[in-house]
């Protein structure tokens, strides 16, 4: 009888059961969606570390140049040894297609990756693969992709220089796992790598393979080593890759966590609708002898009917969703931090179980309160149906209470210094706690706003905002569901608005030359790829040229992960243009014999600061030096060092400049030199070469860019409030319908009725939009004083935009508008006879 | 001679590891390799050989090896026997010189095969290794004489003789087991042979350069896995060959032995088997005397008949007693393997071991079979056949 009850139920109200599913399966879609991006981008390091890194125990690895490839042969008596050139080139037909380079000696690499060998009809032909230039061996799906086949010529260019790899072989690995491992890498010689990546002498590193127990042979090893060289475990490169790219991740997944929340309100409101709703038939029950725990299994049950087909929808359309999410994660993860070749949705069983479990969890959570309110009700008050209602209305004070005390809890949580993770904690409190004021704060409003509404509209308005008040914990809910969505919106767009304003005003300090010239780095903010110098020996001689810059950037292998080395000419012009945030000017010029500089990022993720002494890797072996200030950086989030050119040339080998910026002398207009400059490369390198402002253009394309994965979720999670207003409106005013036909019988004209139905979702969602707006900033201001600093270490300035705040307030409006539509439109129509006898 | 078929396959299968079958070859390859040899140079005509620089490698020319045999025994009262194969090839993978700026960038691969047989245990060690012949992995030099790939070296260990005979000092590993040995030329040079250039088919140029150091007195030490070096004394023989050939069609195999008769004659003889079992005509031997002095001998001069076969667990039949005549010399000996199991599980797989020899003289020495293996030799046939 009970399931009987509720199927009929669910039935009968199939827009609001519909609503209830879809508002589930999207907050499930967005949390399976973001993590199954999050997982495929770390299975994609760990195969793309397994590609290059193979079987290797050990690493011979040096300075930023490299290590002499001259050690290989003694090596070699001592171990399993395989040099390895690694790198990335661009299709030459389309330059969006970054593929990596794996330079490998096919003789010394069975030991090593297996898979260059696999059965099938390719493989590796030494006769060829050693003899011909830029002889290539890829895999059958790469070649797909990239349109080839064996006995064809790839067109590469390779730091901006054209370069032409024959194809080869092609290699058809026997298992999915080595096929995702190849996707777009090229192996090809030690010899031809060199050459491409013009690094004649010097490897990437030296592969080993040592026993279990390597003690022995290390012992032997190491003594053969120059200063500078070093062997180390191979485990750590995925490692490496997850580090840097743990905030980033991190950061995705507390939004996705958002529209949960979102969607846990939603279920609340679904589920206590239904109690009350049904109160008569579940007072009944209750009179007719169902006890408390079937009353409560029969609401909880229902929830989950919702529940779980919510979830398996969110689930299948996470999926979906993913592999969109997916795309742009690894887009944001090449144009920050390293080129990811593999860029394929990897649906992991353990990724969908957390969503299905994350949106059953949900759903009960969000039906634990309604169900026991039905089950511990008396069964004769259960029938009376505002017990609810003042139960609420004098609840409200104290739940504000609560959300007051959750607000400040979670400030107190925000102060104690720690990892983001904590800090979104805080964040969570916060925003609950700011929900739970909602009720509260929407009964003084609906009082506040009574007059004001009579004013205009007369009764209807009146009425419309009476009916806030006397149904709180529908409306509340709504309230509390779509400002917690907009006020993410508002927080989220804020951050991005102060993030961006502090880049362009950093960028347009920092930027002073005229024109620059760089070869198409394949990881945008890392660059990287060197110029050749007799195009640095060309535009620097270029006629209107006053001043050249050059600048270098190595990577640099540090205990703190990656850290990019940025060598310039450290004079008084050059720091001029900094922001010290620990030192000063002063002892920035004081650092060019034998000092450094480094970013605020490098400060925050090391703990140093101005006056201690870092310690980095140089050609010649680890050297530490002083830092003498601490500057604002936006570029990079994992850290720049930086020093001066002679300083550079001092501790490592350098191949050359990996830009150039020139500042044109008086008179002469930086259109005309960018246009000489552009003539002076043709044919050459092909490099970019950008005036100031599209230098700063492409800068903050970039920066957008990588905030759009933020905007998707952002929209997502205001999609899923968007469904909940909807529902929570519709429900409420089909609950009153009963009310509403006693309006109508008194005299109330459809018009009426329909414009009092209007009037009170416009100001539900008004009030929504408004509520939003301080919680948004709250939120915006966690995030950038906070969550910003402790992720990535920047100190942002905070910007408020006023047409955010008003898009927020118009948002939470025409959301609540279009919820109200079908409502006022049902209910203007109904024969209100029909309705009175119905309710 | 024979050595150079490895060649062919092999560079089709030097990517994979020890299972041969996990790569096969392209059609390229196989085109490749099929016995083009345009742009080398070929022997194509008698020579003057000179001397360090023949020690060296002829990267012209698309095959050359440094090659030594021999059968050594315990000095220690143990009575211990061993035999050692200790080889450096280098095979050209293109004519193309064209410079390049990388020190990787090279068209010599170079192939080692080290096998140690410790013929008392009844224990055969042998290991296959590749390089390229660039950034100090492999190579060869002339002067010193030198010729290496890893830790097997084959290299000058005095001064050169008057006819440019050198003592060498030779070093190897095998799955654990080593090498050290110090062999010294008991004999002048011997161009085998017509003055050096032994003819491998039929039409100029299938033929190679060749020359010997039959007879070495070699002293040193070899260490098995887990055992203590053991000092050794015997004789080893260095055979040098350089071609550019094209095999005959229908060669499936051949027979090498190097016997050293305590008489103090070296015996060099081989033949190479056809399809139809018979032997080619451009089969050879040679007798050196005590001397030096080489009498040559053409395919009618001598027989060899085998008389007991082993079967290899990895397939394949192999004669390990045969009888050797040589009627215009008077021997008529019967060659005895010193165990059955001595072949190597190569990439090709061939019989090659120590020998003992009884009958009209006595002595030891070394054999070598190929074509009776039947994974191996399918390619080694597939491969003799230029296509």
């Amino acid at each position: 009888m009970l399931a009987r009850s509720s199927r009929r139920y669910l039935l009968g109200h199939p827009w609001l059961t519909a609503l209830s599913i879809l508002g589930v399966a999207l907050g499930v879609a967005v949390s399976v969606a973001v993590d199954l991006a999050n997982a495929s981008a770390l299975r994609a390091f760990a195969l793309s570390g397994e590609a290059v890194t193979g079987r290797a125990t050990h690493q011979v690895v040096g300075g930023p140049g490299g290590v002499p490839d001259t050690l290989v042969a003694p090596l070699a008596l001592a171990a399993e040894a395989a040099p390895v050139v690694e790198g990335n080139v661009r299709a030459a037909a389309d330059s969006s297609v970054v593929l990596g380079v794996l330079g490998v000696d096919p003789l010394a690499e069975a030991a090593f990756r297996p898979f260059l060998g696999g059965p099938g009809d390719g493989g590796i032909d030494p006769a060829l693969f050693l003899t011909i230039p830029g002889a290539t061996v890829l895999s059958a799906q790469t070649a797909g992709d990239l349109g080839v086949e064996t006995g064809d010529t790839l067109g590469l260019r390779v730091d901006g220089r054209r370069v032409a790899a024959p194809v080869v072989g092609v290699l058809t690995p026997d298992d999915d796992r080595s096929a995702s491992a190849l996707q777009n890498l090229l192996l090809v010689d030690v010899a031809t790598a060199q050459e491409w990546f013009r690094t004649p002498g010097r490897l990437t590193r030296i592969d080993l393979r040592l026993p279990d127990d390597a003690t022995t042979a290390l012992a032997r090893i190491e003594p053969m080593l120059p200063a500078g060289v070093g062997v180390r475990p191979s485990s750590s490169q995925a490692g490496t890759l997850e580090t840097m790219t743990a905030a980033f991740r991190l950061n995705l997944q507390a939004l996705s966590l958002l529209a949960l929340v979102v969607g846990v309100f939603l279920i609340y409101n679904t589920v206590t609708f239904a109690v009350v709703q049904r109160r008569q038939t579940l007072g009944t029950f209750r009179a007719l002898g169902v006890t408390r725990g079937e009353t409560f299994r029969l609401v909880l049950g229902e929830a989950l009917v919702v529940g779980v087909v919510g979830t398996a929808l969110g689930v299948a359309l996470g999926v979906l969703l993913g592999s969109g999410l997916v795309r742009l994660v690894t887009q944001t993860v090449t144009d920050l931090y390293f080129v990811v070749r593999v860029r394929e949705l990897d649906v992991s069983a353990w990724s969908l179980a957390k969503g299905a479990a994350l949106g059953l969890g949900a759903t009960l959570l969000g039906a634990l309160r309604p169900g026991w309110e039905a089950a511990s009700t008396a069964p004769a008050s259960a029938l009376r149906r505002s017990s609810q209602e003042d139960a609420l209305a004098s609840g409200a004070g104290r739940l504000a209470l609560a959300g007051l005390a959750g607000m400040a809890l979670g400030a107190l949580v925000l102060r104690i210094p720690g990892g983001v993770a904590l800090a979104y904690v805080g964040l969570l409190l916060v925003l609950l706690g700011g929900a739970l004021t909602v009720p509260w704060l929407t009964r003084l409003y609906a009082r506040a706003v009574r007059p004001l509404a009579g004013w205009l509209l007369g009764p209807v308005g009146r009425m419309a905002a009476r009916g806030i008040t006397t149904s709180l914990s529908r409306t509340a809910v709504a309230v509390a569901a779509l400002s917690v969505a907009v006020a993410s919106t508002v927080g989220v767009s804020t951050m991005v608005t102060s993030f961006r304003a502090t880049v362009v005003e950093w960028l347009g300090s920092v930027l002073q030359a005229d024109v620059y010239v760089s070869p198409p780095a394949t990881v945008f903010r890392r660059g990287g790829a060197i110029l050749d110098s007799s195009l640095v020996a060309d535009l620097s001689a270029l006629p209107g040229v006053a001043d050249v810059d050059a600048v270098r950037v190595r990577t640099l292998d540090t205990e703190w992960g990656p850290i990019d080395l940025v060598a310039v000419r450290l004079d008084e012009r050059r720091a001029d243009l900094y922001r010290y945030i620990q030192g000063s000017r002063a002892d920035a010029l004081g650092a060019v014999q034998a000092g450094v500089l480094v970013s605020e990022p490098f400060a925050s993720r090391t703990g140093l600061g101005a006056g201690d002494r870092v310690t980095i890797p140089t050609d010649g072996g680890p050297r530490t030096l002083p830092i003498a200030a601490v500057y604002t950086d936006y570029g990079n989030d994992l850290g720049v060092v930086q020093m001066d050119e002679a300083l550079f040339r001092r501790l490592y080998r350098d191949p050359g400049p990996s830009g150039l910026a020139l500042t044109a002398a008086p008179g002469v207009a930086p259109a005309d030199l960018v246009a000489a400059a552009r003539t002076r490369a043709e044919g050459r390198q092909q490099v970019a070469v950008r005036s100031n402002r599209e230098l700063r253009e492409a800068s903050l394309e970039v920066f957008d860019r990588t905030f759009v994965v933020t905007s998707v979720l952002r929209l997502l999670a205001v999609g899923v409030a968007f469904v909940g207003v909807l529902s929570a409106l519709m429900a409420l005013q089909l609950e009153r319908r009963r009310e509403l036909a006693m309006l109508r019988a008194q005299g109330l004209t459809p018009g009426e009725l329909r414009a009092t139905v209007l009037t009170q979702t416009v100001l539900m969602g008004l009030w929504a939009g408004l509520l939003a707006v301080p919680l948004g900033l709250a939120l915006a201001a966690v995030l950038v004083f906070v969550v910003n600093v402790r992720s990535f270490g920047w100190t942002l300035a905070f910007v408020v935009s006023p047409s955010v705040l008003v898009g927020a307030v118009g948002l939470a409006v025409v959301a609540a508008v279009l919820a109200g539509l079908y409502p006022a439109w049902a209910m203007g129509r109904a024969d209100p006879a029909l309705a009175l006898r119905d309710a | 001679m024979h050595r150079l078929l490895f060649l062919v396959p092999l560079l089709a299968l030097a990517a994979c590891d020890d299972a041969a079958e996990t790569v096969r070859a392209t059609v390229s390859v196989a085109q490749a390799m099929s016995g083009d040899t345009t742009g080398y140079a070929r022997a194509d005509r008698v020579r003057p050989f000179a001397f360090p620089a023949d020690h060296g490698p002829h990267p012209d020319f698309k095959t050359e090896w440094w090659y030594v045999t021999g059968s050594l025994d315990a000095t220690d009262g143990s009575g211990r026997t061993f035999g050692v194969q200790l080889t450096v090839f280098r095979s050209a993978l293109s004519p193309d010189t064209t410079a390049r700026t990388s020190a990787w960038a090279t068209r010599q691969l170079y192939m080692a095969h080290v096998a140690i047989g410790d013929i008392g245990a009844g224990r055969f060690y042998d290991e296959e290794r590749f390089a390229r012949g660039a950034a100090g992995l492999a190579g060869a030099t002339a002067s010193p004489m030198r010729a290496w790939l890893g830790p097997v070296e084959i290299a000058q260990a005095g001064p050169l003789g008057p006819d440019g005979r050198v003592s060498l000092r030779l070093r190897g590993t095998a799955e654990g087991a080593a090498v050290d040995l110090v062999a010294r030329p008991e004999k002048p040079l011997v161009l085998q042979g017509d003055r050096g250039l032994s003819q491998k088919g039929a039409g100029a140029g299938n033929a190679s350069y060749y020359y010997a150091q039959s007879r070495m007195a070699t002293t040193g030490t070899i260490t098995v896995p887990g055992g203590e070096a053991v000092p050794v004394q015997g004789f080893t023989w260095l055979d040098r060959e350089w071609s550019t050939s094209a095999l005959a069609p229908g060669q499936v195999g051949w027979d090498w032995f190097a016997l050293h008769l305590d008489d103090g004659r070296d015996l060099m003889v081989y033949q190479l088997r056809r399809a139809d079992g018979t032997k080619d005509p451009l089969s050879d031997a040679s007798l050196i005397a005590p001397d030096g002095t080489k009498t040559r001998l053409d395919a009618a001069a001598f027989s060899l008949t085998p008389e007991a076969t082993w079967t290899s667990p990895l397939g394949g039949e192999y004669p390990i007693r045969w009888r050797v005549r040589v009627p215009s010399q008077g021997l008529d000996l019967e060659v005895r393997a010193a165990m059955p199991d001595q072949e190597l599980d190569a990439t090709v797989r061939y019989w090659e071991g120590r020998v003992s020899v009884a009958g009209s003289a006595t002595g030891s020495g070394f054999l070598e079979m190929t074509g009776y293996a039947d994974g191996g030799s399918s390619g080694a046939r597939a491969s003799a056949v230029p296509e």
